[in-house]
């Protein structure tokens, strides 16, 4: 490991050859670069959901920390190459004041040559992606709208700053119960006339169920608020005939009922942040399922023929925080940005 | 049971899993060691990972006088032992409340109409249409007796069942040409011959499968994939255990028998194979079955062919007792513990070509791989002295351990002098799997359930491996295999065998 501090660039560039020439074959055959933004009290979680995530795609993990936007412009960073990070290279790096705003500025150079870029907000997602370089660059990104104060609000905003390569987690963490909901109609051709979603008014997993459901099967779903669980409760799909089939959650498992069959249990796990991140990394092209539900559920169309490509957008936060100053009556405390 | 499609389900949704309709496993000798190291712990895996349908029971049938609640406890003990995924007790109690034993001997007509009846019941229990895979976990002798069973109650009867019923037979399949195809007759007459599942673990494992994606999804590869730029290929599976407690079988069947006839074969087969046309069972199948069918063995197999038998050594810093010392083995015992044998496929694409297949236990590591050794180059414009160091280029696919790729070729040595040695380019996969590979498994079992045949040899194949395995047997029979000390790499005889042509084993 190498801790470089108030360094440059190019000295991290040099610190990883080093690196990696030191640490003899490790990660020899990378897949993809990882690029992490995350707050820096979510470093450690996002290390090691890294972690887990190069364990089955060997990658170079990029971990971006911007903070204190308004302070001098300095770069800290750390290399680690097959240590405390598993099989991958990693550099955590944390940046400051103006800098920050150029994160690319010091991440391009160590993209992994030729290999897809990924970036993953470990933090609030942002408002609209192109304003953030770093998703510009990448390939695919993956942002997690249950980070938001509102994360159906926050799922809506992506379906309107979609493009074909985004995804959130919050809909990775249905795969399961998307799995035990198709699964209970591979062996039968009843057709399905309604459903009703049981979960929180704020549960973004629940709109993307309903999103999911009304795509693939042009019904309008039943959302039931509930305060009693807090998280996805019940999925339940009434069949023309008057079959009924419902999914509810019981802690890890979850209960399959069906009509005119006895009840059973199927394992339905909380899996950690590395798994979910793990799913994601096995698919690098637009999920066209997850653009459809997304666009349902927020009543946008077309989501998959917008340009794959977004074009950066330069937004400054200190002129922003400046007009609102302006704005107010009152100054703000920033306005010292260089 | 096919449907007008499931609106949930399309091919784009690549995240949700293949699971199978709503079944029984039915596993004979479920308390045998199959079953406890690699049967239950494939299934606790696949119900752990979510990949169970959620009518799915198990009926273990076996000899013993035994309640429910004693196999539950032997289940138990097996799934957390063999289990490759974390333990998790709900998901356990949940897949134990699915499990059933059904006591009775093989020629009990009682038993097996208790388990017909027990297969019925499920259909209004748990919602199983009749679905059933029979996995024979026995002794090949025990066959005829199960299967005339299955028969004589009609459980392999598609369509007295209203759902699929699948049979699962793992090797040996025969041993020999004639015993495989009474086998396969026997077994095929039973059940429709496409309902018949044969399992060479091997293929479940991810890297054999990678030799398809390898060779057919690059461009690089393929253009070289012959004898023009092919010197030669060795085929290797060692191991350095020796035979364990399977005294009886192997003496009885040999390592030819035991591994060359399936697993090297398969290996051999899909290196060899040319394009299929599509990724469908029947097309990978017949272009395998070609290049079985285009095997030649050496002119003089005296010569070709090496058999050996470890005498006592050290295998990693153990001492290893002989072959003839081992528990239940004759002391005049003529059994082989390592074979090889130079093999050619008689086509355009890989005439004169030799493949070099050799097995053996008590080697010094356990390995398998396929190194395809290139020729020189047709002119090397270096001094004689600067090449001296550099062999043939080389393709290495590293089946097991530390599974991956490995290319081999020259490069200049640093300095003021032209001074040319191979150096290796090592690409490993991030996963590790054992020898007792339960992933292997685990895929095979989920294949079988949801009735993907591609990984399973069928008869065709079967047979034709044993018609390269007869002729050695034959021309091997009351000959003495070579001795090598436990812990090398094989007879002397061997290393001489490729020396006569130029030619040496490649360190694995």
């Amino acid at each position: 490991m190498i801790g470089l501090w108030d360094t440059t660039g190019n000295e991290v560039v040099k610190a990883l050859a080093a690196e990696r020439r030191s640490a003899g074959g490790v990660a020899s055959g990378l897949a993809l670069t990882l690029v992490a933004v995350v707050e820096e009290k979510k470093v450690r979680e996002a290390e090691a959901a890294a972690t887990i995530a190069a364990a089955a795609h060997p990658c170079r993990l990029l971990i971006v920390v911007r903070s204190d936007l308004d302070g001098r412009s300095r770069l800290d960073a750390e290399i680690v190459v097959g240590g405390r990070l598993g099989p991958a290279e990693a550099v955590v790096m944390r940046m400051y004041g103006r800098l920050a705003l150029h994160a690319e500025s010091v991440v391009m150079p160590l993209l992994a040559p030729d290999v897809p870029v990924v970036t993953w907000w470990h933090q609030e997602p942002p408002e609209t992606i192109a304003n953030d370089f770093l998703g510009v660059v990448a390939d695919r990104r993956i942002t997690d709208s249950a980070q938001a104060t509102d994360p159906v609000a926050a799922l809506r905003r992506r379906a309107e700053d979609y493009a074909p390569g985004d995804t959130d987690l919050t809909w990775t963490r249905i795969t399961l119960w998307r799995t035990l909901v198709a699964g209970a109609f591979d062996t039968t051709d009843e057709q399905v006339v309604g459903a009703t979603i049981v979960a929180p008014e704020k549960d973004p997993t629940a709109a993307l169920m309903k999103g999911w459901l009304q795509s693939r099967l042009g019904i309008v779903p039943k959302w039931e608020f509930t305060d009693r669980s807090p998280r996805l409760h019940s999925v339940e799909l009434q069949c023309a005939n008057g079959d009924c089939v419902r999914v509810t959650r019981e802690e890890n498992t979850a209960l399959f009922s069906r009509t005119g069959q006895e009840d059973r249990y199927m394992p339905l796990p909380k899996r950690p942040v590395g798994d979910e991140l793990a799913e994601e990394l096995r698919r690098l092209d637009a999920d066209q399922i997850y653009s459809e539900a997304l666009g349902a559920m927020a009543g946008v169309t077309g989501l998959d023929k917008k340009p794959p490509m977004r074009v950066h957008v330069w937004k400054d936060p200190a002129l922003a925080a400046r007009a609102n100053a302006d704005a107010g009556a009152m100054a703000g405390p920033g306005g010292s940005a260089a | 049971m096919d449907h007008v499609g499931n609106p949930l389900r399309t091919a784009q949704d690549r995240r949700l899993p293949r699971i199978p309709e709503p079944c029984a496993l039915v596993i004979f000798g479920v308390t045998g060691d199959l079953s406890r190291k690699k049967l239950i712990p494939a299934v606790y895996d696949l119900a752990n990972r979510g990949l169970l349908p959620p009518g799915f029971v198990v009926l273990g049938f076996a000899r013993r006088d035994w309640g429910d609640g004693d196999f539950e406890s032997l289940a138990l003990e097996a799934a957390k032992k063999g289990a490759r995924t974390p333990w998790r007790e709900d998901v356990w109690q949940r897949l134990a409340s699915q499990f059933q034993f059904v006591p009775g001997s093989f020629d009990d007509d009682a038993a097996f109409d208790h388990l017909a009846a027990t297969l019925d019941d499920l259909r209004e229990r748990n919602g199983i249409p009749g679905n059933a895979a029979f996995y024979f976990s026995i002794p090949p002798a025990a066959f005829p007796l199960v299967l005339n069973q299955l028969a004589r109650t009609g459980m392999a009867d598609n369509a007295k069942s209203g759902g699929w019923r699948r049979v699962v037979v793992e090797k040996p399949f025969g041993n020999d040409l004639q015993t495989a195809i009474a086998l396969n007759q026997l077994v095929d007459e039973v059940f429709t011959p496409q309902d018949v599942y044969r399992i060479d673990h091997y293929l479940g494992k991810e890297t054999v499968q990678n030799i398809l994606a390898l060779r057919f999804a690059n461009s690089l590869f393929e253009p070289v994939w012959n004898s023009k730029y092919v010197d030669s290929v060795q085929i290797t599976m060692a191991e350095d255990v020796g035979i364990g407690t399977r005294a009886a079988f192997y003496d009885a069947s040999g390592a030819a028998r035991d591994v060359l006839q399936n697993h090297l074969l398969q290996l051999l087969a899909l290196v060899g194979m040319e394009e299929p046309t599509s990724f469908d069972p029947q097309e990978v199948r017949a272009e395998k079955l070609k290049v079985l069918k285009a095997i030649s063995l050496p002119k003089d197999i005296a010569k070709g062919s090496i058999r050996g038998q470890y005498l006592p050594g050290w295998v990693a810093g153990e001492r290893a007792v002989g072959y003839l010392e081992e528990k239940n083995i004759p002391s005049d015992s003529t059994t082989e513990t390592y074979v090889a044998v130079r093999l050619g496929i008689q086509n355009r694409r890989w005439a004169e070509v030799p493949f070099y297949v050799r097995v053996g236990k008590r080697m010094p590591r356990r390995v398998t791989e396929i190194a395809i050794l290139f020729k020189r180059a047709p002119h090397l414009p270096f001094d004689p002295a600067d090449v001296e160091m550099l062999g043939h280029n080389q393709l290495v696919i590293r089946v097991q351990p530390d599974e991956g790729v490995v290319l081999k070729f020259g490069s200049k040595v640093p300095g003021t002098t032209m001074e040319v040695r191979d150096i290796a380019m090592d690409f490993q996969y991030g996963e590790a799997f054992t020898e007792s590979s339960p992933e292997a498994y685990e895929r095979l079992v989920l294949d079988v359930l949801v009735g993907d045949r591609t990984l399973f040899p069928d008869a065709a194949e079967v047979e034709q491996s044993w018609r390269v395995i007869d002729p050695l047997e034959a021309a091997w029979a009351d000959t003495k295999p070579e001795p090598y000390r436990a812990g090398e790499w094989g007879p002397r005889a061997s290393d001489e065998m490729l020396a006569r042509e130029g030619r040496s084993w490649r360190r694995a």
